[in-house]
């Protein structure tokens, strides 16, 4: 409805008009941006036929995604609770939009509840809790406590990340497109990118 | 005597220091982009593995390629810090097909310089030639340090890196030029 991807509109290198001789092509249309909203609790994805009979997913309302943990190997699946800084726009931040790109927060506890499964650390906890003594609820076989005293050698997180494991929430860049493929997955921000982007957001909270 | 030789000795290296300080901060300056509002890095390089992270103040993994038909991958795109996806050696493009040469007539685009190719144009009537010129803007990268007006450059064809940037400088041979550089008639 008017969106074209032409280029015939606009003006050559040297600043001279090109003439329109020809109408929009069906092929140049563009479509409205999708503008996926954060809305808890809420999927909303519609299904758009494109050209070639193939088929977008433009999501309009997200709240969940796929999320890895990039130095540790895994992805989890993990509900966003909250946009935090977009690089392009600052009002992209405010209407809560996802794009690819923005920076989210996301719930710790699958990673948190994956890491203690794997290294038997809980990730976050406060020193009091440390004082009462682990939950020792289930029994652990011995070849599974010979397994987890291999893996406790190299059990290190960023310290930054480990940080964000107190508050639950874990610093996310969203790399997939949700108005193309309708979904919100993206990668936990690590070193040096996190000490940038715990930057901006500081930057921003002034 | 000998006192004033040594004072004017010791002119002329803190004019060398400087001028190298001052050549070293240009270059600084060409190679940093301003305050920029995502992360930059190289796509595709993971920066986070346990091994990098441990080491603490490591300088980071750094992808660079060679671009083939011989040309030399400059230092500064192995040993540099700058993050440029239109980067021949360290970015995401591919230099295939037409190689031109020309003459450097403008820099100042970031990352992108004007140059010019001149030819001659055959008039059959007359059995002679006429001067012909062309203005194509190229896109430099941050390894080759600042350039000047008046530098010849050798750039390749890639994709479309822009409404109008189709070429990326392979090599830079320095040159000066004496007079109006718009206005030098140069065959390659």
């Amino acid at each position: 409805m008017g969106i074209s991807r032409d280029s015939r509109h606009k003006r050559r290198l040297t600043g001279g008009r090109m003439p329109i001789h020809k109408k929009k092509r069906a092929f140049e249309k563009g479509r409205q941006a999708a503008m996926t909203k954060l809305v808890s609790g809420e999927k909303r994805v519609r299904r758009i036929r494109v050209r070639g009979g193939n088929f977008k997913f433009r999501a309009l309302r997200l709240s969940e995604g796929n999320f890895s943990w990039g130095s540790q190997g895994i992805a989890k699946k993990a509900k966003i609770v909250e946009v935090v800084y977009h690089p392009s726009n600052n009002e992209l931040v405010r209407t809560k939009t996802l794009t690819r790109g923005v920076i989210v927060q996301v719930d710790a506890t699958p990673f948190r509840q994956w890491y203690a499964k794997k290294y038997n650390v809980e990730l976050g906890s406060k020193k009091k809790d440390k004082k009462e003594g682990q939950p020792e609820a289930t029994k652990k076989s011995r070849s599974l406590i010979k397994k987890l005293e291999q893996r406790a050698k190299d059990n290190a997180i960023d310290a930054l990340v480990q940080e964000q494991f107190t508050n639950q929430r874990l610093l996310v860049r969203i790399t997939s497109r949700p108005g193309q493929s309708g979904r919100a997955d993206g990668y936990i921000l690590e070193g040096k990118e996190l000490e940038f982007y715990i930057k901006k957001v500081e930057q921003k909270k002034k | 005597m000998h006192k004033i030789r040594v004072q004017r000795v010791k002119e002329v290296e803190y004019q060398r220091i400087k001028n190298q300080y001052l050549l070293i901060k240009k270059n600084i300056l060409w190679q940093t982009f301003k305050n920029q509002r995502a992360f930059q890095k190289q796509e595709g390089i993971f920066q986070n593995s346990k091994k990098l992270l441990a080491k603490k103040t490591s300088k980071g993994v750094r992808y660079w390629k060679e671009v083939g038909l011989g040309f030399k991958v400059p230092k500064d795109a192995i040993e540099g810090n700058y993050i440029d996806k239109k980067c021949p050696f360290t970015g995401n493009v591919s230099v295939r097909g037409a190689i031109l040469k020309g003459i450097v007539i403008s820099t100042k685009m970031t990352r992108t310089i004007i140059i010019r190719r001149d030819y001659l144009h055959y008039v059959a009537k007359y059995n002679r030639y006429e001067k012909r010129h062309r203005n194509v803007p190229v896109h430099i990268s941050p390894a080759f340090g600042p350039v000047k007006e008046g530098d010849i450059v050798v750039c390749g064809q890639c994709r479309p890196l822009s409404k109008t940037v189709r070429f990326n400088v392979l090599k830079v041979i320095p040159n000066e030029i004496i007079g109006n550089v718009r206005k030098q008639f140069v065959l390659f």
